[in-house]
């Protein structure tokens, strides 16, 4: 559900959680970015940062400048000043990247999982059979056939959690158990409702069935569009993954490590919800592609 | 003017490093949190920020973190130090160096650090400060990522470690009064506020986590404190919950984790510190705050906590508490 009134949940002397819901809406995270968004803008004092996720909003404060019961208040007031969520506006830059779906790495991960952890169905077709798909391939289709939405980044630096924009292209799987012990960097996968890209080779949980060359993670400063950054993505970004075979993949992946690859992105939207309300309404949500 | 600064520069070789020593500094690394990246920083900000006041730098300049057994380090240039924190009975050239006191320190001798005898974590500052490239904003090492101090890890044999030029002075000591009070006794008594998701927990639950003893777990380190105590027991909204919240009562929708936070893993307490991850599936029923950092880096696998519930007003009085004895009033000349 969406509360009526958001909660304030202390963290210790530093930090307070504000939760918007309980569920994995995006709704939830509009309102939680909206709320960052606004804190950053209205410069409030005592607020040293802020972090995003699903449907709360985590903010670190310095008490010697705000006290717990003030900076509540100005959290409520500032929440309320934003109206209903249809009025929140995001800038949210816009990032294709080439993904090879079926490829050979996860594969290789996934036979390895099951030789030396557990016995399990090849990622692809379990996603697709538990959602009620027709096979592999039309999950593919479905999963690149919407825009995602960075709704957070955690567990590494840099690790986004995506949600997608389009009803038509949610789908759910659990995650593994046991976890695995490694993913190759660049792994497109999902557990629960969310997508991931792994930045760097990490263990993980999630269902794997894709990669892309495209780094999100540049410690040596290689490429422009990280801005002097390490990770490449902030909350409120979208993805696009564009399905590619093992040649442009591989096409893809020479640029990179010849430093001339570009990427591409797109700077010139705001996100309105009102507008994607909008849209969605006219969305029959149990079509697939 | 890169060649004549870098001659001036002093500089620290590592001998031996250590078990995971590591430079840090304070406030550690801020604005990135949103992106995924934790503070790091010292976890005693305490005994840190006195060793950089001994030395003449600004409290939070960087220093070094040494963890357990301490590295052996030789100083390249004439430099005054300071060692706080645990007891890992430094020596210089074999001599007995001071704790809590600044020294001088010429170029070529040699300060070696041990097995800590007395808390876990000693903080070494030089006159000017570690000089480390800062990486997004902060010179502190967050190691499992690769990122900060020197080439993204703790201390390895043979590296050079960059000092900035400072100005420091010898004989110069923290009065005992002000410094955290070590005692090697190996039960600690640790603040915790509950929240953010207390109301996971039913009310014998809250009474077990503070009548019992917790015993730290080898399996801890700058990212988690393990601990080892009995069962928890739940609310119903644990178990009465949406499917997005995971299977297990301690799963939750993804969610922000505080620095301190007491992450409830299955059954396993796991205080998340300074290079934790930002968010994840667990909850958090009570939180660690800051004033109780010191105790967290000075306890050692096998050590027992028992935890005390305080507000967040009391918690915040208690941080203004060591605030307050994180200045210049706190040194005396011996």
């Amino acid at each position: 559900m969406i509360y009526d009134e958001p909660r304030f949940l202390p963290g210790g002397d530093r930090y307070v959680t504000v939760e918007f819901g309980n569920e994995m809406n995006l709704e939830l995270n509009f309102l939680a970015q909206g709320l960052a968004t606004a804190l950053a803008q209205n410069g409030t004092k005592g607020v040293v940062e802020t972090a995003p996720c699903f449907a709360s909003l985590l903010v670190h404060y310095e008490p010697n400048d705000i006290r717990f019961a003030d900076l509540v208040a100005e959290l409520r007031a500032l929440i309320d000043s934003l109206g209903p969520s249809e009025d929140i506006e995001l800038d949210s830059r816009l990032f294709y990247f080439e993904t090879m779906y079926l490829d050979p790495w996860t594969k290789e991960c996934i036979a390895d999982y099951c030789a030396k952890i557990t016995e399990k169905e090849y990622d692809p077709d379990f996603v697709a059979r538990i959602n009620g798909l027709e096979d592999r391939h039309q999950l593919v289709r479905v999963h690149s056939g919407s825009e995602y939405w960075v709704a957070s980044l955690g567990f590494w630096p840099g690790l986004p959690f995506l949600q997608p924009l389009d009803p038509r292209a949610m789908i759910t799987c659990p995650k593994y158990n046991p976890p695995r012990t490694w993913t190759p960097q660049g792994t497109v996968g999902m557990g629960g409702s969310a997508s991931a890209i792994y930045p760097v080779a990490t263990p993980g949980g999630y269902q794997l069935f894709g990669r892309t060359p495209v780094p999100i993670w540049d410690t040596e400063k290689r490429f422009d569009v990280f801005d002097g950054n390490i990770v490449l993505f902030r909350p409120g970004d979208r993805i696009k993954f564009v399905p590619v075979t093992q040649a442009e993949y591989e096409a893809a992946e020479a640029k990179i490590d010849a430093g001339s690859y570009v990427y591409n992105m797109v700077d010139y939207q705001r996100f309105s919800v009102r507008n994607y309300h909008r849209w969605i309404a006219t969305v029959d949500k149990d079509e697939r592609f | 003017m890169g060649h004549y600064y870098r001659s001036l520069v002093l500089m620290l070789t590592v001998i031996k490093p250590g078990l995971e020593t590591s430079v840090q500094d304070l406030p550690g690394r801020i604005g990135y949190w949103e992106q995924g990246f934790p503070p790091s920083g010292p976890m005693d900000f305490w005994s840190f920020q006195l060793a950089n006041l001994l030395v003449g730098n600004a409290p939070g300049a960087a220093g070094l973190e040494c963890q357990y057994n301490g590295p052996t380090l030789r100083f390249e240039r004439d430099a005054v130090a300071a060692v706080t924190g645990a007891d890992m009975t430094p020596t210089l050239d074999g001599e007995p160096a001071p704790l809590w006191q600044s020294f001088a320190v010429r170029a070529g001798q040699v300060l070696r650090l041990s097995f800590a005898r007395l808390g876990a974590r000693a903080y070494l500052a030089v006159s000017g400060g570690i000089d480390t490239p800062p990486v997004l904003g902060s010179r502190s090492t967050f190691h499992q990522a690769g990122i900060g101090g020197l080439a993204g890890h703790a201390l390895e044999a043979g590296q050079v470690l960059p000092v900035a030029p400072g100005e420091g002075e010898a004989g110069r000591r923290v009065i005992p009064a002000c410094r955290p009070p070590l005692s090697g006794a190996r039960s600690w008594s640790i603040e915790a506020v509950p929240g953010p998701n207390d109301d996971w927990i039913d009310a014998a639950g809250h009474a077990r986590f503070l009548a019992s003893d917790w015993k730290l777990q080898a399996r801890s380190n700058r990212t988690g404190f393990r601990l080892e105590g009995p069962d928890w027991s739940f609310a119903a909204r644990a178990t009465d919950k949406r499917p997005e919240h995971g299977e297990h009562p301690s799963n939750i929708l993804d969610h922000g984790y505080p620095v301190g936070t007491v992450n409830l893993c299955g059954q396993t307490p796991i205080i998340l510190v300074n290079d934790a991850p930002s968010t994840g599936g667990f909850i958090n029923p009570y939180t660690v705050p800051s004033a109780a950092f010191w105790k967290l880096a000075q306890a050692k696998p096998g050590d027992i906590f028992r935890f005390n519930s305080i507000s967040v007003e009391q918690a915040q009085e208690l941080r203004r508490g060591i605030n307050r004895l994180c200045t210049e009033d706190s040194i005396e000349p011996c």
